[in-house]
């Protein structure tokens, strides 16, 4: 897809959020709603750019996002450091972790990867809430319940004055898509696509796979570190159920929806699965049947999600 | 086939859409249940839900509260995930408007920061002494928020009194301990350490266990060795209870088996039968049964048991209490939206239920009392039987502690 | 000779040796349908654990649903495993086998499956509710040798594990269809050249694999329960079994279950349950950093 297009459905998805508060800003429910929207918006295309650009099949995204929010959490508890400067700290931590975690996997294959950074999301869980969590302030199995809302010069951002956090959510969310995408148009971005087609080619060509792939590791984690600090100032509370598999699934649900490899499909599948999802939450276990459903169904008939309709529908437009 | 394909994913999508906005039926008065339905607490939270259920549905056989009907308004709260809570707070008192919020367990201190926002009146029980640290930063603000059940230590403490109140000579004094690794789990396991630590008791073994292990051979093996004359599991849960009595009665040791809080969920004695017989355990908050202490009480575990066909799992009844007592205090003030008057006669007047007067403290915890005891059980003829109620603790009327089967 | 405590010691050991084997032989269990199906079409299965307890909550449906009175367990099992084979055979002609022919093919099996699992786990909850069920044990009993205690119903799961793994194998060796699947694993190509009908061999063995794990299922809900909340737990202790013994490595995949059987009683011995699930992480880790194909995965 050319950058024009990108550029196009990223500035359509976010105008309409940008606009809606106009209509809707004194409703908390549906504002949150947008807000969870922007915040996954990131980690989807994260992860995106990690499975759907790099070929990586890591499954380490959600890990990622919780050490990201902890880090900042602790940071901003423990030891009073403000939230701006704890969720950027918490970001170079989770890109520390990613190369840590990127290492091992570059020698290995396909599901081996995923196991071994699904391995980091399961061994996270009881460090946190282990005797190592409690001593780093992890507050255990309680987790954290005091994270300060992010305050720029005293003004602070929280779910009391929801319109203005909504606009911060959105800038700090569309910086992140953006990185997101001009990487994926840089050179970074084609040797991506070269590697994952043909490793050995690319390589011949003197595209380094180590240096690229541990790049992304790095990349990604740290976006999605920093997305998850603020998710945990915004919330106030962070506890290591989020680790659970629910999320994890949901995420994935995301990704399949905008279509893989199909940037911004993620943001736009983010948009419209964590939006279905809310306004299915009173059916209960009824929404994750419908869930699991969709995605069977939508790997079957959308390979490429919706994303791949709209390339279909504009393709059958300029050739009629 | 393909273009069919396509076309159902995107119908199936926009009725999803549709479906979930329904429209709601005026003239009703919403009642806010987030409660778990999915996940690892729904088997819980399906518990708390026949209680709030049954309240409700007698509040509007009897014509409903201020002449409306109730209506529920149920949100999947999954695993009390902070956004979910938050998400579960802003549908139900900021969209849908619910006059009050009976939650059952909701977390561990989420859900009091999620509910502080509004002001409808919020029922949780999450036994969290968490949960309570987070009231105290800011009883005004958090002034909507009840908690139907005392604090683990509180509860933990109450187990310890029953279990040495135990008409049985112990042979040594020697306990052993396994918890969940949880907030629940932890907060009793340390409290109950140290107070047989205090009383002289040595802990021969404190064991912090994860989730989902149904493999007790290495602990039992150990188990065997030390010989000790009393065992307490706290593992909110029905499968690891289970197994973990299956695998222990294989070759059982001489001691008295206290599961806490795990001997509630109803699979437990459903699944081991008779052959749980010998069994203690508590239930904070309950209401003794099947024989219950006064008329009244016989009639309401009656109607649960002709109900659900079971007898009263941990959580229905206090659940189903909380109802009637903001509905009561509701009918008193007049206004089911005069949330301050509302929250006031509550906190003023409590409320006179099948036990006697409930009444919160001035942090809204429903302490252990006698109007809604810490109730101790142990299993005779394959069935709950209530041999204490604390505070203070009393022998159960007409019940008696028997020895264990496998106690030699 | 010995003091008391010292040969209380020593049964405690073999106590906790018999526990990480009667777990060893369960996960080998899990794990050979999974390597198996890897191995032959390189599929991933995320679904796999709520195979697991499909096999659970049919013979719930016929044991405790229907009251089904006569035979016991071999009837149910006579019943189930034919139903689990068709299961596992129309699911891969309708599910995997169209995503085949696409690029990037693994992949797409990896998340059509992961919401298989999310659709499966929530469908048991709907139709069977939330609460666990139980099943009645195989065998009731124990047999006592000193101070060592084996239940019947331990035996029974150990003997039919290894016996369901040997009749396995049995299949994969000597039968035709056994050769032909493993004509498929070792060369697609060739094995199209030959007049192997590959498509119905990659449909026959993930119908094998949803047998086999099914079969493990129902010998284990009668000791642990169903859970409709498990089927994500099991399926990961079957993935690193599997890739612990190398993916597509049946002999690996055994040794890899014994292996981590036995690290799980230990490590729970010495340090505490809860760090079973680290200690599993640390050697897998461990492992794949000096073996990138697992114990006995073939290399590049």
């Amino acid at each position: 897809m050319r950058l024009k297009h990108m550029i196009a459905i990223i500035g359509v998805c976010y105008g309409i959020m940008a606009v809606l508060p106009i209509f809707v800003g004194d409703i908390r429910f549906v504002m949150n709603i947008m807000i969870m929207c922007l915040i996954w918006a990131v980690v989807a295309s994260c992860w995106d750019l990690m499975m759907g650009f790099a070929g990586i099949f890591s499954f380490g995204q959600v890990a990622f996002f919780v050490m990201g929010a902890y880090c900042s959490g602790i940071l901003a508890i423990e030891h009073s450091v403000p939230p701006v400067l704890a969720i950027l700290m918490a970001g170079l931590f989770t890109a520390v972790m990613g190369v840590l975690v990127g290492l091992p996997c570059l020698k290995l294959a396909g599901p081996y990867i995923a196991l071994v950074t699904f391995g980091v999301h399961m061994a996270l869980q009881p460090v946190l809430r282990g005797k190592i969590g409690i001593a780093i302030g992890s507050g255990g199995s309680v987790g954290l319940l005091t994270i300060p809302p992010v305050s720029i010069f005293g003004y602070s951002f929280s779910s009391a004055n929801i319109v203005p956090t909504f606009y911060l959510t959105l800038l700090l969310s569309l910086s992140c898509v953006l990185v997101i995408m001009f990487t994926i148009k840089s050179y970074w971005g084609v040797a991506f696509l070269a590697l994952k087609d043909s490793q050995d080619f690319a390589m011949s060509l003197g595209i380094s796979a180590f240096k690229y792939k541990l790049m992304v590791f790095a990349l990604t984690s740290f976006l999605t570190g920093i997305i998850g600090a603020y998710y945990g100032h915004f919330y106030g509370v962070l506890s290591y159920r989020m680790l659970d598999l629910d999320l994890f699934s949901i995420l994935m649900v995301m990704m399949l929806v905008g279509g893989l490899g199909h940037f911004p499909g993620s943001v736009f599948g983010a948009f419209l699965v964590v939006a279905g999802s809310e306004l299915m939450a009173p059916l209960g276990a009824y929404r994750a049947v419908t869930m699991g459903a969709l995605v069977v169904i939508l790997v079957l008939a959308l390979p490429n999600g919706m994303m791949g309709l709209f390339i279909g529908w504009r393709k059958r437009l300029s050739a009629g | 086939m393909k273009k069919i394909l396509r076309f159902s994913t995107i119908w199936l999508f926009m009725g999803v859409f549709l479906f979930s906005s329904t429209v709601m039926a005026a003239d009703t008065l919403p009642v806010g249940v987030p409660i778990p339905m999915t996940g690892w607490a729904a088997g819980s939270g399906a518990d708390y839900f026949k209680g709030i259920k049954m309240a409700i549905d007698e509040i509007n056989e009897s014509g409903g509260l201020l002449g409306k009907q109730l209506e529920i308004i149920r949100f999947d709260s999954k695993g009390f995930e902070p956004e979910v809570v938050m998400q579960a707070a802003d549908y139900l008192c900021g969209q849908k408007n619910v006059a009050s919020v009976h939650a059952g367990w909701a977390g561990w201190g989420q859900d009091v920061r999620a509910y502080g926002k509004y002001d409808a009146p919020f029922f949780a029980d999450d036994g969290s002494q968490a949960a309570v640290d987070i009231f105290k930063e800011d009883p005004a603000k958090y002034y909507n928020i009840y908690q139907t059940t005392d604090v683990g230590v509180e509860q933990a403490k109450s187990m310890f009194r029953a279990l040495m109140a135990l008409p049985y000579e112990y042979p040594n004094k020697k306990v052993v301990i396994i918890n969940t690794d949880d907030s629940w789990g932890l907060e009793v396991g340390n409290t109950l350490e140290k107070s047989f630590k205090e009383s002289g008791w040595k802990v021969a073994k404190r064991e912090t266990v994860p989730y989902g292990i149904n493999e007790w051979g290495v602990i039992l093996s150990q188990i065997r060795r030390i010989k000790p004359a009393l065992i307490h599991v706290e593992i909110p849960s029905g499968q690891e209870n289970i197994t973990f009595i299956q695998q222990f009665l294989k070759k059982p040791s001489n001691a008295i088996i206290s599961l806490g809080w795990g001997i509630t969920p109803r699979e437990v004695v459903d699944a081991l039968g008779n052959s749980a017989d010998g069994i203690v355990g508590e239930m904070p908050s309950g209401l003794p049964g099947p024989k219950a202490p006064n008329a009244k009480a016989q009639a309401w575990v009656d109607k649960f048991v002709g109900l659900y066909e079971h007898q009263v799992p941990a959580g229905a009844w206090i659940a189903y209490t909380a109802v009637k007592a903001w509905a009561h205090a509701v009918a008193q003030v007049g206004d089911a939206y005069d949330f301050k008057a509302v929250n006031a006669y509550i906190k003023e007047h409590g409320y006179e239920g099948e036990l006697g007067l409930i009444k919160w403290d001035q942090n809204n915890v429903l302490r252990a009392q006698s109007g809604a005891p810490v109730v101790h059980y142990q299993v005779q003829g394959g069935e709950l039987q209530p041999i204490f109620t604390d505070p203070p603790l009393t022998p159960y009327q007409g019940s008696q502690f028997l020895t264990p089967p496998w106690i030699k | 000779m010995f003091s008391e405590d010292t040969i209380l010691l020593f049964y405690e050991i073999t106590d906790v040796i018999i526990a990480g084997l009667s777990t060893g032989s369960v996960y080998a269990l899990m794990a050979v349908g999974m390597t198996l199906v890897y191995g032959v079409t390189k599929a991933f299965n995320f679904a796999y654990g709520d195979f697991f307890n499909m096999g659970g909550y049919f013979a719930w449906i016929l044991i405790v649903g229907l009251g089904l009175e006569f035979g016991g367990y071999p009837v149910v099992l006579l019943i189930v495993m034919p139903l689990l084979f068709a299961v596992g055979y129309g699911l891969e002609k309708l599910l995997v086998a169209p995503l085949r022919k696409r690029k990037d093919w693994e992949n797409k099996v990896m998340m059509m499956t992961l919401g298989l699992a999310l659709f499966l786990t929530s469908l048991y909850m709907v139709v069977f509710g939330v609460r666990m069920k139980s099943l009645p044990p195989i065998l009731e009993g124990t047999w006592e040798v000193g101070q060592l205690v084996f239940s019947y119903q331990d035996i029974m799961i150990f003997v039919m594990s290894i016996s369901g793994i040997l009749i396995f194998a049995w299949v994969l060796n000597n039968t035709r269809i056994g050769m032909a699947v493993r004509a498929v694993a070792q060369n697609p190509v060739g094995a199209t050249i030959v007049g192997i009908p590959k498509e119905r061999i990659f449909a026959t063995t993930f119908a094998i694999s949803t047998v086999m794990v099914g079969f493990g299922g129902i010998l284990l809900s009668q000791k642990w329960f169903i859970n409709p909340n498990s089927g994500g737990i099991i399926m990961v202790k079957a993935w690193v079994v599997t890739a612990l013994g190398g993916m597509g490595s049946i002999r690996g995949g055994l040794y890899a279950a014994f292996i981590i059987g036995m690290l799980e009683a230990f490590v729970g011995w010495m340090f505490g349950m809860s760090y079973g699930i680290i200690a599993l992480f640390v050697l897998l880790l461990a492992t794949l950093v000096l073996r990138p194909q697992g114990l006995r995965g073939k290399g590049e």
